[in-house]
């Protein structure tokens, strides 16, 4: 070997040193409100991320599911995946300044957020303009993907999706009973979420040819709603469809009860009616509730990952995971396997790799059948499912396939 | 005496002036983006607490419902933007122009109420602005509404990662604020707006005609908030009511000008420029641990000021020129 060869080589291998240390940590970044309202939902996030970082880097024992098995991302040289948490106070301008401070100062990568879609909305502009890739964890708002942004990614359902799966299931359950639903009951609070999840559901109601027996708006956190039960009661819909959060919840449930009125079927558009106080301020008045969800956590046969992912999350939280929580899961997975999958951190690319993907719904813990974009960012495979109450805990009852338990279905009877 | 009034008025002048030379020039050598944000964020509120001293401060009517003009001039000028192609340049003294008329409106039947129950009749108005938006499906209801980018443009006030441009933008917005807050402190309108606050009946005794000098502060006062939404509105590219016309809105534009010294022309800016960054700083560098550890600094500090100095941190600077001038 001659020194010029010598040179040469010792000067490959110092770059190749540099490339390495260059790609040991990819810095990605996650906005959620920490602080003020919905600061629960953020900081059970933020337990949900660690844990998927964690199960990336290999600092948690390893599972059998999408990009758990540690080691880092291969593809980069084993680089370890770090997260910066911002805290966006649950308002858009603030969440806006945070993901500039986290894409100009901290060099993230990508950034997952927001819960409320109003910050979503903020954050996503930003993510645009500086080219970096936004996924969205949680964010439900269909209005999200309906602007032809080329750096946003949503692999979870949006509410119209949600809202799908209710009126399909009244159509499988029909043809599997006999006893088809004839009428539903209308009742929401009255800001975005209630008045966007009311509105699909009409238009749906209208489109099955499901007449709309009562349509009740009501004030969000009202310290009464008997008014409300009596209407419902003399319109007695096959279904109560409740868009409500969880103190109103609670209150519609007792207020019928008051009046000795229980609906048929109650299926709710998830939020009050999917926590945990709903069900222990509810009690027996809460059993046989349907709501729908991105999450089945009974779908182990089709998802066996779950209960050590789960297991592995309530070490840490002392909760279980929940429909956002296993999406925020869902995502972080999907966007570190997406980089592994680009190979590099260069922006171009994981916006390549991230629309190319074709993710396996096995690989996940969700009950998906896969993560496939749109030209919109919006992944048409995840497949809503329908759980029900029984006996204080959550079953999933539709897609039949996905079902651990038989539907309580009372309709017609 | 006549003298002396003058020659304040017009050294502070020089010193506004100076401030703006500075300012202007202050982001040049900083290229960080989140810096050059905190200072538009600040300027932004400078101006907005400046439009808020003029009715509160200098006439004595206390306003919780700012939001409302806020809100309204947002509104205006987006909708302005995305439904009919007007340029938010020219688009946001439309808004202005409605967050003036509004604040009349809402002045109209409320300014014959005195003391706290104008400052309640404020907050009433201002939810109901917010409850109408919420639900109104023309303006986007509860969705809000986005503001679709269109490449960079002075006329559009967008600019895709660019900051000075806004850095300009608000800055001009607050300087007109103040000096418009200079005008009136000199003029017979100040005066008689001074005398309102002071002392209805005496005022009225005077000569003042009372109502029209608090409609008169009202719509300057709501057409300087209005300005400041439509500003908002394009450099945060998205409005929704809970974030433009919510009723934490209200509290965010009058705090500046309360912790700053209300009524005065330099409480505003020295209160927007405490509060802003300590605000944003703390929620960057200590929000993340998700502790609140930035909301308890932020209230610490306004429990200090209002405990320490209830005139405001301004009267800080003036009580050491006494103390000059008796030396």
């Amino acid at each position: 070997m001659n020194r010029r060869t010598l040179m040469l080589s010792a000067g490959a291998l110092a770059l190749s040193a540099r490339a390495a240390r260059a790609a040991e940590e990819v810095v990605i970044g996650l906005v959620y409100p920490l602080t003020g309202n919905g600061a629960q939902v953020g900081l059970d996030a933020k337990v949900a991320y660690e844990l998927a970082a964690d199960l990336i880097n290999g600092a948690a024992p390893p599972i059998d599911t999408l990009m758990a098995k540690g080691g880092g991302l291969d593809r980069l040289g084993g680089a370890k995946v770090k997260l910066v948490f911002a805290d966006s106070q649950n308002d858009p301008q603030k969440a806006r300044a945070e993901a500039e401070r986290l894409i100009t100062q901290e060099k993230t990568v990508a950034i997952i957020g927001s819960y409320t879609s109003a910050t979503a909305a903020t954050i996503s502009q930003v993510t645009e303009r500086y080219e970096i890739p936004y996924i969205s964890a949680d964010n439900s708002s269909p209005s999200l993907t309906q602007r032809g942004l080329k750096w946003f990614f949503r692999p979870g359902p949006h509410d119209e999706m949600f809202t799908k799966a209710m009126f399909d299931f009244y159509k499988d359950i029909a043809a599997k009973t006999g006893r088809p639903v004839k009428s539903v009951s209308l009742f929401y609070e009255n800001s975005i979420f209630g008045t966007d999840s009311a509105g699909v559901q009409r238009r749906m109601a209208q489109e099955a040819g499901i007449a709309v027996a009562a349509d009740i708006k009501y004030v969000a956190n009202s310290p009464s709603l008997s008014t409300e039960a009596q209407k419902l009661k003399s319109a007695n819909g096959d279904v109560l469809m409740p868009s409500s959060y969880t103190s109103d919840a609670i209150l519609i449930m007792r207020a019928m009860n008051e009046i000795g009125y229980r609906p048929k079927a109650v299926m709710a558009q998830a939020a009050g009616f999917q926590e945990p106080a709903f069900v222990s301020g509810a009690g027996a008045l809460a059993e046989g509730v349907m709501s729908r969800s991105s999450f089945a956590p009974d779908a182990v046969k089709l998802r066996p990952a779950i209960p050590a992912v789960n297991a592995a999350y309530k070490a840490r939280n002392n909760k279980d995971m929940n429909d956002n929580t296993s999406r925020q899961f869902t995502a972080l997975m999907f966007l570190a396997d997406a980089i592994n999958r680009a190979g590099s951190i260069k922006n171009t690319a994981l916006q390549a790799a991230l629309k190319a993907s074709d993710v396996p719904g096995a690989s996940l813990i969700m009950p998906w059948k896969g993560i496939k974009f749109d030209e919109n960012g919006q992944n048409t495979l995840s497949n809503p499912v329908i759980v029900q109450l029984g006996g204080g805990t959550w079953h999933t009852v539709w897609p039949f396939d996905l079902a651990a338990t038989e539907a309580v279905w009372n309709v017609g009877t | 005496m006549e003298n002396g009034i003058l020659a304040r008025r017009r050294r502070e002048l020089i010193t506004g002036a100076v401030v703006l030379a500075a300012l202007a020039v202050l982001p040049l050598p900083i290229a960080d983006v989140y810096t050059r944000n905190l200072i538009i964020i600040t300027l932004l509120f400078a101006g907005l607490a400046q439009a808020w001293n003029i009715l509160g401060g200098y006439c004595g009517q206390i306003s919780l419902g700012h939001a409302l003009y806020f809100g309204a001039g947002a509104y205006v000028a987006t909708l302005l933007f995305v439904n009919a192609g007007f340029p938010p340049l020219i688009g946001m003294f439309v808004g202005g122009a409605v967050g003036g008329l509004l604040a009349l409106l809402v002045g109209w039947p409320c300014f014959r109420l005195s003391g706290h129950y104008y400052a309640i009749a404020t907050v009433v108005v201002g939810e109901i602005g917010y409850l109408l938006f919420l639900n109104w499906d023309y303006v986007g209801g509860a969705t809000g509404v986005y503001v679709p980018f269109k490449g960079d443009s002075w006329l559009a006030l967008q600019f895709k990662t660019q900051k000075l441009p806004y850095h300009y933008v608000t800055l001009a917005f607050a300087a007109a604020a103040w000096f418009a807050a200079w005008l009136i402190e000199g003029s017979r309108w100040g005066f008689a707006w001074r005398a309102v606050r002071d002392d209805v009946v005496a005022a009225r005794s005077l000569g003042v005609r009372v109502f029209a000098s608090k409609m008169a502060a009202a719509a300057i006062s709501g057409f300087f908030t209005g300005l400041g939404g439509a500003i908002f509105a394009q450099y945060v590219g998205y409005i929704d009511p809970e974030s433009v016309l919510g009723g934490q809105f209200s509290i965010l534009i009058a705090l500046p000008a309360v912790l700053g010294g209300v009524g005065t022309l330099w409480g505003p800016v020295v209160g927007a420029a405490v509060l802003m960054p300590v605000s944003e700083l703390s929620r960057s560098y200590l929000g993340g641990s998700g502790r609140g550890f930035d909301l308890m600094l932020y209230g610490a500090l306004i429990v200090v000021v209002a405990l320490a100095r209830p005139q405001g941190l301004v009267s800080l600077l003036g009580r050491r020129r006494e103390r000059a001038r008796a030396a």
